[in-house]
């Protein structure tokens, strides 16, 4: 084995020794800039169904992001999430006019969460849900 | 013509860096009878370095509020992932700081590197260990466990002896009349903002005065080992036939930093909570002192110092006069002489007062 061959053999090893370091680095960094899996995780969420009233909209936290739950007039509830579809604001309910409307783009959605004008893409998508007695379970 | 050439051959042509490189790396040459010690300053602005990114990186996680701090840094131990790792990098690191900051330290004072034309690069590292000491201080009350909570009432609380003004300072550094929330906003700006800038700014200092005045060499290996210089102009230290900074002196420094680093993650693996007594794991109570409240190792001295005075007046003065006298120690020795066994006196009283400090840090320990 020549020196060039030596030095490119230590020049390898070194590389290796440094890329394993890198990596002993670099992964420990990500894991901990990571979102903790708790906060992604989809828990249930528990609402008394006294607690929304016939035409309104209550907005909670779901899997680490908003949802909305809607009581129709007429008793029908619709779970929905309320991340505009568009560029991600919040969407905010109109009781007046029994829809949703996102103040960032002026994208306007249904009470079921079907779009009615503006930019949305997309419908809002609905959660699972279930009630018994008294207590309405989302996720 | 390979890629990385052509990539410096860019750079060389626009900003010279070249001339750089022979500058400041290749032909920037050190005393040929260079020693290990003078790796200590590489060593600590490594750990400086990583104190900041550990220090950053804590912050992510971190609520400097008095009623989250200890919940925050409990989920980062236990929750978040290697957050254990990132916290465990922080306080060891903190404490390898502070050791190594001792070995530099008497590494000069024993090779007399401080002696003239150096008494600025003696007083900017000075200043650099005392902003150190803050850094740790202040870095202690963060996670508001009872460790952080009584250790920072007795040290705030000592400084309420100095005359006319003490009760005064201590309600100033406290934030209110007892250690709470007012004193962990002002430890934590302190400790995350205002210290770290100081340093930053006091190891500038240091750097461009040891570029300035050039590095001294050992007083070992050669026939003279008296100070030449005699004050009569400017004089740049140059070493001709010395050994190169880049690739020859790096690789001792970075040899020297992977030894701290082994001896590092020899602590933080095999015996992790070394720097973690019991107290530190509950929750800071301002209604329940605990028994044997104790500083950290590096000042355990002073700790026992005040134990040992019946006036704590005394005790903190006699600090106060060590600390004054060490940083004045250039313009005091001012003899030529610089080889340690060439200077009795000096060895007589280093060797002196190191024993002291070990005896008292240990009796602080046991008592």
């Amino acid at each position: 084995m020549g020196v060039d061959d030596r030095r490119k053999f230590l020049a390898y090893c070194l590389g290796g020794i440094a890329a394993v370091a890198a990596a002993g680095i670099i992964y420990p960094l990500f894991r901990y800039l990571s979102p903790l899996s708790s906060q992604l995780e989809s828990s249930k969420v528990t609402i008394p169904e006294g607690a929304v009233r016939e035409g309104e909209a209550n907005f909670f936290q779901y899997a680490g992001s908003a949802a909305v739950l809607v009581h129709h007039p007429g008793g029908a509830l619709v779970a929905l999430s309320a991340v505009c579809t568009h560029m991600g604001c919040i969407v905010q309910w109109q009781k007046d006019r029994q829809e949703f409307f996102c103040p960032c783009h002026g994208g306007r959605y249904t009470s079921d969460g079907a779009v009615i004008s503006g930019p949305p893409p997309r419908p809002l998508p609905k959660l699972p849900f279930a009630v018994a007695n008294g207590i309405i379970t989302v996720g | 013509m390979s890629i990385m050439r052509r990539i410096f051959r860019w750079l060389d042509v626009r900003i010279g860096a070249g001339e750089i490189i022979e500058k400041e790396l290749t032909g920037y040459l050190l005393p040929p009878n260079i020693n290990i010690w003078y790796s200590m300053g590489s060593i600590l602005l490594f750990l400086f370095a990583l104190q900041v990114v550990t220090g950053m990186l804590l912050l992510v996680y971190y609520v400097p509020d008095a009623d989250k701090a200890f919940t925050s840094v409990t989920a980062i131990m236990n929750r978040v992932p290697f957050g254990w790792l990132i916290r465990l990098c922080h306080v060891i690191g903190s404490n390898m700081m502070v050791l190594i900051l001792f070995f530099h330290m008497l590494s000069v004072l024993f090779m007399g590197s401080y002696k003239k034309p150096r008494e600025l690069n003696w007083l900017s590292g000075f200043i650099l260990f005392l902003l150190v000491m803050s850094l740790t201080l202040t870095g202690y009350l963060l996670p508001w466990s009872q460790l952080s909570f009584w250790a920072t009432t007795v040290t705030t609380n000592s400084v309420g002896v100095i005359p006319f003004v003490g009760q005064y300072l201590v309600e100033f550094l406290r934030g209110g009349v007892l250690v709470g929330p007012p004193t962990l906003g002002r430890f934590f700006a302190l400790h995350v903002a205002v210290l770290p800038a100081a340093v930053a700014l006091m190891v500038g200092v240091h750097l461009f005065l040891l570029k300035r005045v050039g590095i001294s060499a050992p007083p070992f290996g050669c026939a003279e080992t008296k100070n030449t210089w005699q004050g009569e102009s400017y004089r740049y230290e140059a070493h001709p036939g010395g050994i190169p900074f880049f690739p020859d002196y790096l690789l001792q420094d970075l040899t020297s930093i992977a030894v701290c680093m082994a001896c590092f993650f020899a602590l933080l693996f095999f015996d992790p909570s070394i720097f973690f007594p019991k107290d530190a794991f509950i929750p800071a109570d301002q209604f329940r002192t605990p028994e044997h409240i104790k500083p950290e190792w590096y000042f355990l001295a002073n700790y026992q110092t005040l134990k040992l005075f019946p006036s704590e007046i005394i005790g903190l003065a006699v600090q106060g006069v060590a600390i004054l006298f060490l940083a004045l120690l250039p313009f005091i020795d001012r003899g030529a002489e610089r080889h340690p066994l060439k200077r009795p006196l000096f060895l007589l009283l280093s060797i002196g007062g190191i024993m002291v400090w070990i005896g008292l840090s240990i009796w602080g320990h046991y008592s």
